[in-house]
């Protein structure tokens, strides 16, 4: 299914790319990140705990960056597996200036299989929509974190 | 024959173990040191395996093994199907996946532990590698150019293509005034059975002797078929199906699971259960209907239809089942519903997706067929702007023109279909509803009436046309005691022919209902029969059950004879007793009784079979054939009989079901007015038995009319997997149905019976849609397809505001 929306960060677009690129910054905005480690360039191994409705387990992830066109550009993919199926969202993030910040739209896609398909299909737009918005209302925190002197 | 209880609303015998929940279903046969199988299914709906790593599996507490495809695809044979259809592409359908999962819920392995809770942990640990596929699911997309292929052995996912019908259909539409097309849909629809499936398996080394007990609709069949998978002697091998709490068609088939635990019994020496979850149900028990047919009907002016084509996409997952491929044949068959078209072809392409496999739900293939008629009688009635019974009535056959030949090769046994549909419009009082209707309108507001005049295929069926014999079978026996015992070969789970089979051999052997027995669904016990599905288990194994009686009838007579020593004179039958007609009979001599009284109660004595003058009852008869000390010369002791009944048609009940309904113009709610019922099915030996089914079925198509879809996602995944999402009716949701009937009987049977099992899900399905049409049709709606929620219906209201304004 797919995703779509934008979000405001009073940074500057370099500073929200640079962010988006920083493996621990990147730990700290995907939400139930419990771990990342690189394996190679852009490509990360990660542990998540997340939940649909009622169903929540650990799944492993994968996490990868793609399509960096700096500072304008950037697109994460993250497949994760886990006990109840599987979780796969890929999400485009176009930079855009504006006056005292920036503006990240996105448009994405989510795939669930699995336990969660079956039982938490209907609270999938939701809860990725509330993912997508805890992952840039973190990133703005962090980006805010780190410009403060 | 006494006429005591057939006819008569006799309570069912069955409801007081049901109601008081003293009855045994699968789960609630416990056997000591019980083993617990969970089954790890496929998330995906098509991908390769690439590994299974079942190490952390095994290693939890509790487990004692774990199987994968590998482990077991060359023990157990293939999983039947008895579709036998030219040119059929057959997938070699093993237990557990191997290489690839084809659907959501495809079993790749199975954990066996010493407990649910143990098996299930494990099963969530087991690491499975998968390297996802396209996937095909739409069954028109899936045969296109470019479609993934979902058995790259076939280069298609056309699994056959097959016409029939008889007649120049070609010239037949030419020569109708007009020629009306419609898309029609007949959505997936989930069985739902009250009780999921269940299998628990017993094997004793020693006596080599495998026992399961699995909660099926066909224990003999599921017996031969699961022996010959595991290459295990079906004469060593006791199938039972104990209480089981509905099937709907969803059990008349042999499952991977069911096959499986078997081989695990034995390889382990050590019972094994396995209880399917509902989500397991909904994933992977069969699932119905699955079509997307175009219609063309041709008429004239008149109304008359001049010829019927129906060409067919029939969705039939991923893999076959035991009738697969068969169902969608059974929509061409009565695609003549019960009208006079002389020309009917129907194109059925057969379409594998990466879905479950569809298969028998009520009705299988023929609500299907019911549905695609009548709409098309409404299409033909709304373009001529003509009242749907009048349409009907043209093209109805009279009464005198049976046995009446459909251009789809079938015999109509009998029938009175103006007689049915007389009936229904008087009970509903049609014209003053209609006149109701009219002035509804003018205030604007949205009532429908949809009337569905239909005939069925049941009582299925003469061998010649079955895949695995169409006779059923039963034996009757008196008891020393004079007690009766019917083992039938037909296995009802939930229609009460426990009760009616007692009522017809009370009467025919004249002995309080109570003293009759019906035995079914253990192969150890019952000989050889078919089961119950196709509206059959009456029509074909009650008759089985009459003749039994009338052949065990005809030795007790003999025996009667020679205990009144009756010589020259007649003996005669009646009220559970043998009498001379002639009143010359000289005292018999009297038979010492000397059966030991072992196992009867204390202080009971045996009947006295002493002849009481000029007349012996049924239990002196019985007793003198098990004492065997006065028999007529050469006559085998014991009293019973068996009788295999091989019917040499099928019946065709018919009947007619009115629904009026109202829309909420605000929310597109539909609100039930009345509902009435017209079935005909011959001759009702319990007429409440036969209200409960029509009520059912009704509330089955009401399900299919107005809520349940299975939905599969764009990326196969089963989004409808719960009783949350996939919408069965509630209480809430059903209306009081007047129900009726007429009573035309067949020929077919001596009994007169036809069957009644779906009936419910093939005549109100269309009337309800029709219904609903209808309220719809000032804002010129001339169909919808299926289920017609709420929504969609308030969307109409919606636009149709918008185009007004």
């Amino acid at each position: 299914m797919k995703i779509e929306g934008s979000h405001k960060i009073s940074a500057s677009r370099a500073r929200v790319f640079e962010a988006l690129n920083d493996p621990a910054v990147l730990q700290k905005c995907i939400p139930g990140c419990e771990s990342l480690e690189k394996t190679s360039e852009n490509h990360y191994n990660a542990k998540l705990s997340a939940g649909v409705g009622a169903i929540k387990s650990k799944f492993t992830a994968t996490v990868i960056i793609s399509d960096l066109v700096a500072p304008s550009h950037y697109k994460l993919t993250v497949e994760g597996k886990g006990q109840p199926g599987f979780v796969k969202g890929s999400g485009d993030l176009s930079l855009e200036e504006f006056e005292g910040g920036t503006e990240i739209k996105y448009t994405g896609e989510v795939n669930v299989g699995g336990v969660i398909a079956s039982v938490g299909q209907r609270m999938i737009q939701s809860t990725a929509n509330m993912l997508a918005g805890k992952f840039f209302t973190a990133l703005e925190s962090e980006t805010k974190a780190e410009s403060t002197p | 024959m006494a006429e005591n209880y057939v006819g008569k609303r006799v309570k069912r015998t069955e409801d007081p173990r049901l109601i008081q929940g003293l009855a045994h279903y699968v789960d609630d046969i416990k056997l000591p040191d019980t083993l617990h199988a969970v089954f790890l299914r496929s998330i995906y709906a098509h991908a390769r395996i690439k590994s299974v790593d079942t190490s952390a599996a095994a290693k939890v507490p509790g487990v004692v093994a774990v199987y994968t495809g590998k482990d077991v695809s060359a023990k157990i044979g293939p999983v039947p199907c008895a579709g036998a259809l030219p040119d059929l592409k057959t997938p070699d359908h093993r237990v557990l996946a191997t290489n690839k999962v084809y659907f959501v819920g495809h079993p790749i392995a199975v954990v066996v532990a010493e407990n649910r809770y143990a098996a299930k942990d494990a099963a969530d640990l087991i690491q499975v590698d998968y390297e996802e596929l396209p996937v095909a699911l739409d069954e028109e997309k899936a045969t296109q150019p470019g479609s993934p292929v979902i058995h790259e052995q076939f280069g298609t996912n056309v699994a056959y293509k097959l016409t029939a019908g008889e007649g120049d259909i070609e010239a037949a539409l030419k020569s109708a005034d007009k020629v009306i097309k419609q898309r029609i849909l007949n959505q997936r629809l989930a069985p739902i059975a009250m009780e999921p499936r269940g299998v628990l398996v017993r094997y004793y080394p020693g006596e080599q002797e495998l026992t399961m007990w699995t909660s099926t609709q066909i224990p003999h069949l599921a017996r031969t078929q699961i022996a010959l998978m595991l290459g295990f002697p079906e004469n060593k091998f006791r199938l039972i199906a104990p209480e089981v709490g509905g099937g709907f068609g969803s059990k008349l088939n042999v499952y991977a699971e069911e096959a499986l635990l078997g081989w695990i019994a034995m390889q382990l020496n050590r019972p094994v259960k396995w209880i399917e979850s509902r989500r397991e149900n909904i994933q992977a028990t069969i699932h119905g209907r699955g079509q997307t047919g175009y219609l063309e009907i041709g008429y004239k002016k008149d109304g008359t239809i001049t010829g019927l084509r129906y060409n067919v996409f029939a969705d039939l997952g991923s893999y076959f089942q035991l009738l697969t491929p068969a169902i969608p044949t059974l929509t061409g068959l009565m695609l003549s519903g019960c009208y006079k078209i002389p020309a009917i072809q129907i194109n059925v392409t057969g379409v594998f997706t990466n879905k479950m496999a569809t298969d028998a739900y009520r009705g299988a293939g023929r609500p299907e067929a019911t549905y695609v008629v009548e709409r098309a009688l409404d299409l033909v009635a709304a373009d001529m702007g003509k009242d749907p019974v009048e349409v009907r009535r043209k093209n109805f056959p009279a009464p005198s023109e049976f046995p009446f030949k459909t251009a789809t090769g079938l015999f109509y046994d009998s029938g009175n279909y103006e007689g049915a549909l007389k009936k229904a419009l008087d009970i509903s009082g049609y014209h003053k509803l209609r006149d109701e209707q009219a002035k509804a309108r003018k205030e604007g507001r949205l009532i429908g009436i949809g009337v569905s005049t239909y005939v069925e295929i049941c009582a299925l069926g003469p061998s010649q046309a079955m895949p695995a014999g169409g006779w059923e079978s039963a034996t009757v026996r008196i008891e020393p005691t004079g007690k009766v015992t019917v083992l039938t070969g037909a296995s009802p789970h939930g229609q009460g022919q426990e009760t009616s089979f007692a009522q017809l051999a009370a009467d025919q052997l004249g002995v309080h209902i109570n003293d009759v027995t019906v035995i079914h669904g253990d192969t150890s016990i019952v000989q050889y029969g078919i089961g119950t599905f196709g509206s059959r288990a009456t029509a074909v194994g009650g008759t089985a059950v009459w003749y039994a009686i009338e052949k065990l009838k005809e030795k007790a007579n003999k025996i009667a004879h020679h205990l009144l020593e009756a010589g020259e004179g007649k003996v005669t039958f009646k009220d559970g007793k043998f009498s001379v007609e002639a009143p010359k009979v000289k005292a018999a001599s009297v038979p010492e009784p000397v059966l030991p009284a072992a196992g009867m109660a204390p202080g009971a004595s045996l009947p006295d079979p002493e002849p009481h003058g000029k007349h012996v009852s049924l239990q002196d008869v019985a007793l003198a054939a098990h004492l065997a000390k006065s028999l007529p010369q050469d006559m085998e002791p014991g009293l019973s009989a068996t009788y295999f009944f091989e019917p040499k048609n099928f019946t065709f009940p018919f009947g007619t079901h009115i629904a009026v309904v109202e829309i909420d113009r605000e929310t597109g709610e539909i609100h039930f007015q009345r509902y009435v019922a017209v079935d005909d099915c011959g001759k009702v030996i319990n007429p409440m038995l036969v209200d409960g089914q029509v009520q059912g079925g009704i509330v089955q198509a009401l399900g299919q009319a107005l809520f349940e879809e299975v939905v599969y996602d764009d990326q196969g995944q089963l989004v409808s997997g719960t009783l949350m999402d996939y919408a069965v009716p509630r209480a809430s949701n059903i209306p009081w149905m007047e129900l009726d009937r007429t009573e035309t009987p067949t020929d077919v049977n001596p009994m007169g019976v036809k069957g009644v099992g779906e009936a419910g899900t093939i005549g109100a399905t269309p009337a309800i849609v029709a219904a609903v049409v209808d309220a719809l049709s000032p804002l010129g709606v001339r169909h919808l397809d299926m289920p017609i929620k709420p929504e969609t219906v308030w969307r109409i209201i919606g636009k149709n505001k918008t185009g007004a304004a």
